[in-house]
């Protein structure tokens, strides 16, 4: 890991976030946002860098999800959103007018806390996006079907029922389901919206594995309550509260020794 | 408590008097509706049950046969009068009579008692004195009932023959007769109608009543003959399975007081299927604005409870609409640009088919709108944001994912609107609905399906028939069975709507469980 | 890896673009639809305007001669409906619509007065005894009720329970005289049954058990009847009320009407009322229960102060249909425009006037304004009303979530 020195030994917080900025696929400027007159997320600034895991963690309520939804613009659905500052994605501004939404989404897929399948059949949800995008030979959308399966490691549970109902299969299926269904469109950054909270133990441990898997090629972000998930898996660690960034550090740093007393008391509040 | 006051009737007390009223409304209601749908059900469909005839000898000597309708208690004094259907109008210038029971003398139940349904006069009751044959050959007596029969059964088929040549071969070329091979296929089946014509035509019958006249009738006027006092049961059911199916299948006769009701379900089919092309997809687009694209703000809020509300304006005031913008506005303008020939008689103009379908689709707008929206909003946003993630289009996310999700509820509220639609007549009282229409509005001629014709609808037939048509009794049986179709018809269409959103509600909580 | 290829822009490009018009279309349709559906009343207003500010040569309707024109000897002949009379030169026109407000008014209170009772029972019932089974079962039958066309409604109670009425006074009588101490006597013979037979006659399913009970007690009503007759009625109802309280009495007449739109109008008002009364707190209940108060005693004091801007509301939906229903009152009433209190009169109302006379009455004429006059008042009454009940169950709904949350 040659962009990212290992921070273990220095205590200089100011030296913490130290991988280039051409290392970082996504970089948020002096965010902020409301809803109406309700303020969600107050002048942040981060950078996310590529082919690694980040967390967001924080109490209910600080604004990760909301971060996370602004990443591929889900809030656009809700017109009330009043949006300042700027989010790019390898260097281009997301909010630009000439950036196709749908495009964008494309490119920064997301999972959601519950698994949202739709109700139609195992293959059809993989085959979903791909049938938008068009111009695929049925051959071809099959392989990248089988692909996609495969690297959520789903592939060997449904490889013969793939035209069953989606919605019979388990929590932890349907989840890993709907991740294959995004890997499928080729994403470039994978949002993680708490995507193990409706899930029994051993399910989560699955999604974790695929999650250190999949960095192989993607961005990971990934919002979460549980402390020990985000020290489990993720290699930066973002620390949010009311709608601020309180600390941002590489994950061991942060966890073993947080600058701030917020970050701490919160850590091992939830810890202890 | 001794013995004795726990044995005593005690009415029921706190908890019990208000909860046993409270009990009594539940129940009265349901007897109120299970007491009108056996009304229909039974004078509905036992009308076409062929009853006994009663041959009635009265105290003076007087004679009369019919059908025992009912018994009324005379207003003074005691006793008891009955009402028998008598037929033979064109003698006695009435098909009833009235007689009072003390005055009866004797009751028997000839066997060889004919009943006919006629063209004209409606029914004749009496005895067959004679058949005469087409060619003049008569007969008499017991042999005349077999040799009648027998003919009415030849007339049956060749009836058939001339109604099937007539829609299969002469409609077809008669528009087209420029070929000389179909001016000669033509000229052979107007050849062949005239033959079949002259089959038919010739023979006749007579009649002796149960007071003494004899009454002759051609045998093209008589539809049917039968011998009620001679049936067995399986006859009798016979009899009615076919008076079913002639009622369902056939035109009215005799100012809507006979006959059957086909142009009216016809109609009534033909518009509800109008209207439900039209109301659908206007429907739905309205709950698709309302729900996934407007904002939803405080006028958003509003317009919804404004079309909550529409639903309850009453469907006269929808009639209304449609008379003056759809017939008098858009109808008159269109008449002065398209049809100024025809002027002063209105094309467009005047109420029909399109206008009524028109104010009927206005009128279930609500219905579909609310169901529809209803639908909607029980699919979860994680459909709709997952569909958007993968990079769907807004039109994308709604045409593969949440219209498919919420079709059940758009059928729910289409059968609805159809049920509603199917029920209402005063609004077509002013848009377009006819006592009689001669002509269906599907035809042969182009362009074949005539939308500014004017129609029949069962809930109006209902209407008229009791109300406007000159001889009520007669026509009750009859208001009886379209009633009973028509509620049939509405009961069906609930159901499947109650049927639909159970299995709707089932789904949508393996959706929530999961 | 696999990799789906980068979509063409052109793809692209056409999707963005149809999207685009897709959302177009959808809000030009939608705004569309429900502007023609606002534009009912809007079309009403406009083509009754000149009636009261004419252009050209036509003349003002004087808007006193809508509520009746001051001149004539009595009360009665005050408020005349006959647009379409030929009248002398300096009479004054009958259009007073008065009367046929009285008629709509008549018939929906009388409606109202069958209606609201058994609806508001029958939602109590359901509430507060009824088993779950049979209450699942129960709410889609009272819909198809509901669905039950009018003009079915209106053609048995017009030409087969207003003859059969008008010959069975005294029966009739009976029976509303003897329906609720029998409903009574069935709770207190089945107090009196022993524990086992009890049992089998579960209060939960009262509402399906009485059914046959009541029609027995109707039917031992009507064999009562000459007696009653006798005994109260000097032996003859209908010269008793023809003599003694000077009623007319006619054929088709407002309980008629009242009586058959009542049976059309209780189950929109149950459904309504049975929403407000389950819809309390279950917590709000039990916490009355807990108090030692019986069911019957929660449900009055308790449930039904919490539930009532809920019935309040179906009462209100209940009155605006009875007001607008067209063919049961045309069929069941009579159509004669008197007024007065007799339940057993005639009426005429404004819904079934305009369907009478409207087709008759041609485009721009006075009598076609009045009548669109008289659809405008409908429609404004219904919607006022409509509107009303909904904004109060709406504020309802928002108290039972914050009770529900609260405790």
């Amino acid at each position: 890991m040659p962009l990212v020195k290992d921070q273990r030994s220095s205590p200089d917080p100011a030296a913490i976030i130290d991988f280039p900025p051409e290392a970082s696929s996504l970089a948020i400027r002096g965010l902020s946002l409301a809803y109406g007159d309700k303020t969600a997320l107050r002048n942040l600034t981060l950078r996310v860098p590529r082919h690694r895991v980040t967390a967001f963690i924080g109490p209910s309520g600080c604004g990760k999800s909301t971060l996370l939804r602004v990443l591929n613009r889900l809030h656009d659905l809700n017109d009330e959103v009043v949006r300042e500052g700027e989010v790019t994605l390898e260097g281009e501004d997301i909010h630009a007018p000439e950036v196709a939404v749908a495009e964008l989404r494309r490119r920064v897929g997301m999972v959601f806390q519950s698994p949202n399948p739709f109700p139609m059949s195992i293959h059809d949800n993989v085959a979903f996006g791909l049938r938008l995008q068009g111009g695929l030979s049925k051959r071809k959308r099959d392989d990248i079907i089988e692909w996609a399966l495969r690297s959520a490691a789903l592939w060997d549970e449904v490889k013969d029922r793939l035209r069953a109902s989606a919605w019979s299969l388990s929590g932890g299926q349907q989840q890993r389901l709907v991740i294959a269904r995004t890997l499928a469109v080729g994403p470039e950054v994978l949002l993680l919206d708490e995507p193990a909270s409706a899930l029994d133990p051993i399910s989560t441990l699955k999604i974790e594995e695929l999650i250190r898997n999949l960095k192989s090629h993607l961005t990971l972000v990934l919002v979460t309550h549980n402390m020990q998930q985000a020290a489990r898996v993720s290699d930066y660690t973002a620390f949010l509260q009311h709608g601020e960034l309180v600390e941002y550090a590489p994950t061991d740093t942060l966890f073993t020794n947080p600058r701030l007393a917020r970050t701490e008391n919160y850590i091992t509040g939830r810890m202890a | 408590m001794t013995e004795a006051s726990s044995r005593r009737l005690r009415l029921p007390r706190g908890e019990g008097a208000g909860a046993w009223l409270c009990a009594g409304s539940v129940a009265l209601s349901l007897l109120a509706l299970l007491a009108l749908l056996a009304l229909l059900t039974v004078r509905g469909l036992g009308h076409f049950w062929p009853s006994p005839v009663e041959l009635v000898v009265l105290e003076d000597g007087r004679q009369l046969a019919g059908e025992r309708v009912r018994e009324v208690p005379l207003a003074e004094g005691d006793g008891v009068e009955r009402l028998y259907r008598t037929g033979n109008r064109d003698l006695d210038g009435d098909r009833w009579a009235w007689v009072r029971v003390s005055a009866i003398e004797a009751v028997s139940h000839p066997a060889d008692i004919v009943v006919l349904e006629r063209r004209r006069w409606g029914q004749a009751i009496g005895r067959l004195a004679a058949f005469e044959a087409a060619g003049g050959e008569r007969l008499e007596g017991e042999a005349a009932w077999p040799a009648l029969e027998a003919r009415l059964d030849e007339l049956d088929a060749l009836r058939d023959a001339r109604d099937r040549l007539r829609e299969e071969v002469i409609l077809p070329l008669a528009g087209q007769r420029v070929e000389d091979s179909a001016e000669r296929t033509l000229d052979a089946a107007h050849a062949r109608l005239r033959e079949l014509q002259a089959a038919m035509a010739g023979g006749r019958l007579s009649l002796a009543t149960a007071d003494g006249e004899t009454l002759s009738v051609p045998l093209e006027q008589v539809l049917g003959a039968r011998r009620p006092n001679a049936m067995s049961p399986l006859d009798r059911l016979a009899v009615w399975g076919d008076g079913v199916w002639r009622f369902l299948s056939e035109g009215p006769r005799a100012a809507n007081t006979a006959g059957g009701v086909w142009p009216a379900i016809f109609g009534t089919v033909l518009m509800v299927m109008l209207m439900s092309i039209l109301v659908t997809p206007f429907g739905v687009l309205a709950a698709i604005y309302l729900n996934e694209v407007a904002h939803q703000g405080r006028l958003t809020r509003l317009v919804r409870i404004a079309v909550r509300n529409l639903a309850g304006v009453p469907s006269i005031v929808y009639g209304v609409f449609g008379l003056g913008v759809f017939v008098y506005g858009i109808g008159g303008r269109l008449d002065s640009w398209f049809f100024e020939a025809a002027l002063p008689s209105p094309t467009f103009g005047t109420g029909g088919l399109l206008w009524a379908s028109l104010t009927l689709a206005l009128l279930t707008l609500p219905v579909v709108i609310v169901a529809t929206e209803e639908g909607l909003a029980r699919i979860p946003d994680q459909q709709r944001e997952g569909a958007l993630a993968l990079g769907a289009t807004r039109l994308e996310m709604l045409s593969r994912v949440v219209l498919p999700m919420a079709a059940p509820a758009m059928l729910t509220g289409v059968i609805l609107a159809v049920a509603r639609a199917a029920g209402e007549v005063a609004p077509l009282m002013l848009v377009g609905v006819a006592k009689l229409a001669p002509q269906v509005p599907v035809d042969g001629d182009f362009p074949f399906l005539h939308l500014e014709r004017k129609f029949m609808h069962l809930g109006y037939h209902i209407f008229d028939a009791a109300f406007h048509g000159g001889d009520v009794q007669a026509a009750m049986p009859l208001v009886y069975a379209t009633a009973l179709l028509l509620v049939l018809v509405i009961l069906v269409l609930n159901l499947t709507a109650i049927f639909l959103r159970h299995h709707l509600s089932t789904r949508h909580g393996a959706l929530t469980r999961r | 890896m696999l990799d789906s290829p980068p979509p063409t822009a052109v793809r692209r490009r056409l999707r963005q673009g149809r999207d685009r018009l897709a959302t177009a279309l959808i809000t030009a349709g939608g705004i569309g639809v429900i502007a023609a559906l606002l534009a009912i009343g809007l079309f009403l207003a406009v083509e009754v305007v000149p009636l009261f500010w004419p252009s050209g040569e036509s003349s003002a309707i004087p808007p006193e001669a809508l509520w009746g024109a001051g001149e004539a000897a009595d009360e009665a002949s005050r408020h005349r409906w006959a647009p379409t009379a030929s009248l002398a030169p300096d009479e004054a026109p009958r259009i007073s619509l008065v009367p046929l407000a009285w008629g709509t008014l008549e018939a929906a209170a009388w409606a109202l007065a069958i209606a609201v009772p058994l609806a508001l029972g029958a939602a109590a019932h359901s509430s507060l005894f009824m088993s779950r089974r049979l209450r699942s079962r129960l709410k889609p039958t009272l819909e198809l009720m509901e669905a039950l066309p009018g003009v079915v409604v209106g053609f048995v109670a017009g030409l087969v329970l207003a003859p059969w009425v008008e010959r069975h006074l005294a029966e009739v009588a009976a029976c509303l005289l003897l329906l609720a101490p029998g409903l009574l006597l069935a709770g207190g013979l089945r107090s009196r049954l022993p524990p086992r037979l009890q049992q089998s006659l579960p209060l939960g399913w009262a509402g399906l058990w009485l059914v046959p009970w009541l029609a027995l007690v109707l039917a031992a009503s009507v064999w009562l009847a000459p007696w009653l007759e006798a005994v109260a009625f000097d032996g003859d109802l209908r010269r008793f009320l023809e003599q003694r309280l000077g009623f007319d009495i006619a054929v088709r007449n407002a309980l008629i009407v009242g009586a058959a739109m009542g049976f059309a109008v209780m189950p929109s008002v149950y459904a309504l009322a049975e929403d407000a009364l389950s819809g309390v707190p279950a917590s709000l209940a039990e916490g009355a229960q807990a108090l030692g108060a019986t069911r019957w005693q929660t449900l009055w004091k308790v449930v039904l102060p919490a539930a009532s801007p809920g019935i309040f509301s179906a009462v209100m939906i209940g009155a605006g249909r009875a007001v607008g229903e067209t063919m049961i009152v045309l069929m069941a009433s009579g159509n004669a425009a008197v007024m007065t209190l007799n339940p057993l009169d005639g009426l005429r109302s404004l819904a079934a006037t305009i369907a009478i006379e409207l087709p008759e009455a041609g485009p721009g004429g006075v009598h076609y304004q009045l009548l669109l006059l008289a659809a405008l008042a409908l429609f404004v009454f219904t919607f006022l009303v409509n509107t009303l009940a909904e904004l109060v169950r709406t504020r309802l709904r928002r108290r039972y979530r914050r009770l529900g949350g609260g405790s």
